[in-house]
């Protein structure tokens, strides 16, 4: 469909002026229009006529336009200007008569703030927000804790089948990642030691450092910052979608205590998954070391597991296995905590499933350094 | 009364067939919406109103048979995203943006308009469809189910298509409400001059809007036809329909009104 070129010309006869407008006006035509007729109507002010006789085509856009020019160029204001049209058309009246109650009054455009003082605002907001975070997820820590309570005090109101629903998606079917992942974790650490202690003719203490490294740190803090990024997201999607379609309330007014069916279940299956978790990553990172000291460094798998057994005490595997139920109690908390707090937007789902991602590894991180500090203290 | 020539037709179906799975929910399915007109579409739950509706526009393809809009057959969805408005049921508006930006996106992706035209445009079909200025710059989550509606319809409404197709414009809205949102599509669809659409279980909006009803009914289309006609149809369903409690009080109040 060809459109008739939009034009108009202002034509002053006996005093008035007329504006003649022809050719196709809809939302295609009026580019070229928009700004030659604010400049025209900023002139010539409210008030002119329209000859409409040489219109083709015209929708509300178009109309718009016209009405807009003939009450002095601005989007709102001169309600008052009588259109005063000349000439035939089949929608012009109609059209300009509906674009005309659609205008608005102006309003006056709120005064504009200094960029100091908005960036002083929302950093407060920032930290006001930290603030009310930090104390909410605590407080629902507190909550969990009473809920396992009392759970716990009643195995009969444990959700087996949730429980172990859980245990399968959010535990078992991350193991080929997470072995996977710790086996080069295992790698990369005794090539690293072996390059490093070459230099003082000590290669032979890779395996110690594999050994401890791996049971002490990175089994565990590589498990858990997978989960995070697994099932802590995974936690906080599903609760946020039931929430965002009134699944939870639901779940209320029906007597279901979603601490009771959504949380605590959650809380048990990371309890048992992880640990169970990180045993299989540690197992994966010494089997990652076996086989880089065995290509470079010629140590025999047999003579790797005699030097571990010998010079690593149990002590390391113990304190690398006891930040694990810690974690996964993180986990669990952080994930359905942010789930439960989604809105009833979708905008709101992404946000929160980021922030829950985000705050698990933090304090994984965290919480990691804290136990550090304390096996330092109490020489383990 | 002679068929009208498929220029003066808005939406031409021609055995249709829809099918999920083994259930066949329409089966050699003929409609004809004229150019003007405002048709609503009754018929029981799971009849496939909405599923004609989304074939019409292009989300879903037929099993068999040929959906016409204007005389042109559709080959892709968006052929004819420039002369059709569609309102989806809980109004689909995107919840990330506010209602002002939700109108501006069409415009912004199908013209070439300055940046202040396309806001002063998106204020004008806001106000158009009832919503008052302070509430252009909310977003969908902070706003009513009516008002939801009313800026669903602002969107469908922004490039000024010749087409509007509604997917239960009044469901979930309280009656009065609901009331005053038929007359709004009732009133824009006579001074913009559009086709509407509508899918529809409301009583009162067949009553106060449709110029044409079609009842979706065994996978046909049973009968088509004013409201008058509808009613003396020997189709059961229409009966329990129109003769039921509600019914009879919808017709009631309309005749009153009239």
């Amino acid at each position: 469909m060809a459109a008739d070129t939009a034009t108009f010309d202002l034509i002053e006869q006996a005093g008035e002026r007329v504006l003649a407008v022809k050719g196709d006006w809809t939302v295609d035509t009026i580019r070229a229009l928009d700004e030659r007729l604010r400049e025209l109507a900023e002139r010539i002010g409210p008030g002119a006529a329209v000859d409409v006789t040489a219109l083709g085509a015209l929708d509300v856009a178009g109309a718009y336009l016209i009405d807009r020019t003939v009450r002095g160029g601005s989007p709102c204001g001169n309600l008052e200007t009588p259109i005063d049209l000349r000439g035939d058309h089949h929608a012009a009246e109609r059209l300009l008569a509906a674009a005309r109650r659609s205008a608005q009054p102006c309003e006056t455009a709120p005064a504009r703030r200094l960029g100091i003082m908005e960036l002083a605002e929302t950093v407060g907001r920032g930290i006001d927000h930290v603030g009310r975070e930090t104390v909410l997820t605590l407080s629902f820590f507190g909550q969990t804790m009473a809920t396992m309570a009392s759970v716990l005090a009643r195995p009969s109101r444990i959700r087996w089948t949730s429980v172990v629903a859980v245990m399968e998606l959010a535990g078992l079917n991350a193991l080929p990642i997470i072995v996977t992942l710790s086996f080069f974790i295992g790698i990369v650490v005794a090539y690293l030691g072996a390059r490093t202690l070459q230099d003082f003719g000590a290669t032979v203490f890779t395996v110690e450092l594999v050994g401890i490294a791996v049971m002490r740190e990175f089994a565990v803090v590589i498990t858990a910052v997978l989960l995070a990024g697994r099932t802590d997201s995974a936690f906080t999607a599903e609760i946020g979608a039931m929430k965002m379609r009134q699944e939870i309330d639901a779940m209320r007014v029906m007597g279901l205590d979603p601490m009771e069916t959504l949380v605590a279940p959650r809380v048990i299956a990371m309890l048992v998954m992880t640990p169970l978790l990180t045993f299989a990553a540690v197992m994966a990172g010494l089997l990652g070391g076996v086989v880089a000291c065995a290509t470079y460094l010629d140590v025999s798998p047999a003579m790797f597991f005699a030097r571990i057994q010998e010079n690593v005490p149990a002590q390391h595997f113990w304190v690398g296995m006891v930040k694990a139920p810690a974690f996964a109690v993180v986990l669990a908390v952080v994930g359905c905590r942010h789930g439960l707090s989604v809105g009833d937007d979708v905008a709101s789902l992404g946000k929160r499933v980021t922030t829950s991602v985000v705050h698990a590894i933090f304090l994984i991180i965290l919480l990691d350094a804290l136990f550090a500090l304390w096996f330092l203290e109490i020489d383990l | 009364m002679s068929a009208p020539s498929s220029s003066e037709l808005a939406i031409r179906v021609r055995g249709l067939r829809t099918q999920f799975g083994d259930r066949v929910v329409h089966e050699n399915l003929d409609l004809d919406v004229r150019a003007g007109e405002v048709l609503a579409v009754i018929g029981p739950s799971g009849c496939g109103k909405s599923v004609l509706l989304r074939q019409i526009v292009g989300l879903e393809h037929p099993a068999a048979g040929t959906v016409e809009l204007f005389g042109r057959a559709e080959r892709a969805i968006g052929d004819s995203a420039r002369r059709i408005g569609v309102m989806f049921q809980d109004g689909a508006l995107f919840s990330t943006l506010t209602l002002k930006e939700n109108v501006e996106v069409p415009l912004k992706e199908h013209t070439d308009l300055s940046p202040a035209l396309i806001s002063e445009l998106a204020d004008l079909k806001l106000v158009m469809a009832g919503l008052t200025a302070e509430t252009h710059h909310l977003r969908p989550g902070q706003i009513s189910g009516g008002m939801r509606k009313r800026a669903a319809l602002a969107r469908a409404l922004a490039l000024d298509p010749e087409l509007l197709m509604l997917d239960e414009p009044t469901a979930g809205l309280d009656p009065v409400t609901a009331g005053r949102f038929d007359q709004l599509i009732g009133e824009l669809a006579s001074s913009l001059k559009l086709t509407v659409f509508l899918v529809t279980h409301d009583l009162d909006t067949l009553f106060e809007t449709a110029d044409r009803i079609a009842v979706v009914y065994g996978g046909k289309i049973a009968v088509i036809g004013t409201i008058d006609e509808v009613i003396a149809s020997s189709v059961p369903w229409v009966q329990d329909y129109f003769r039921g409690p509600r019914g009879r009080s919808a017709a009631a109040a309309h005749a009153e009104a009239r």
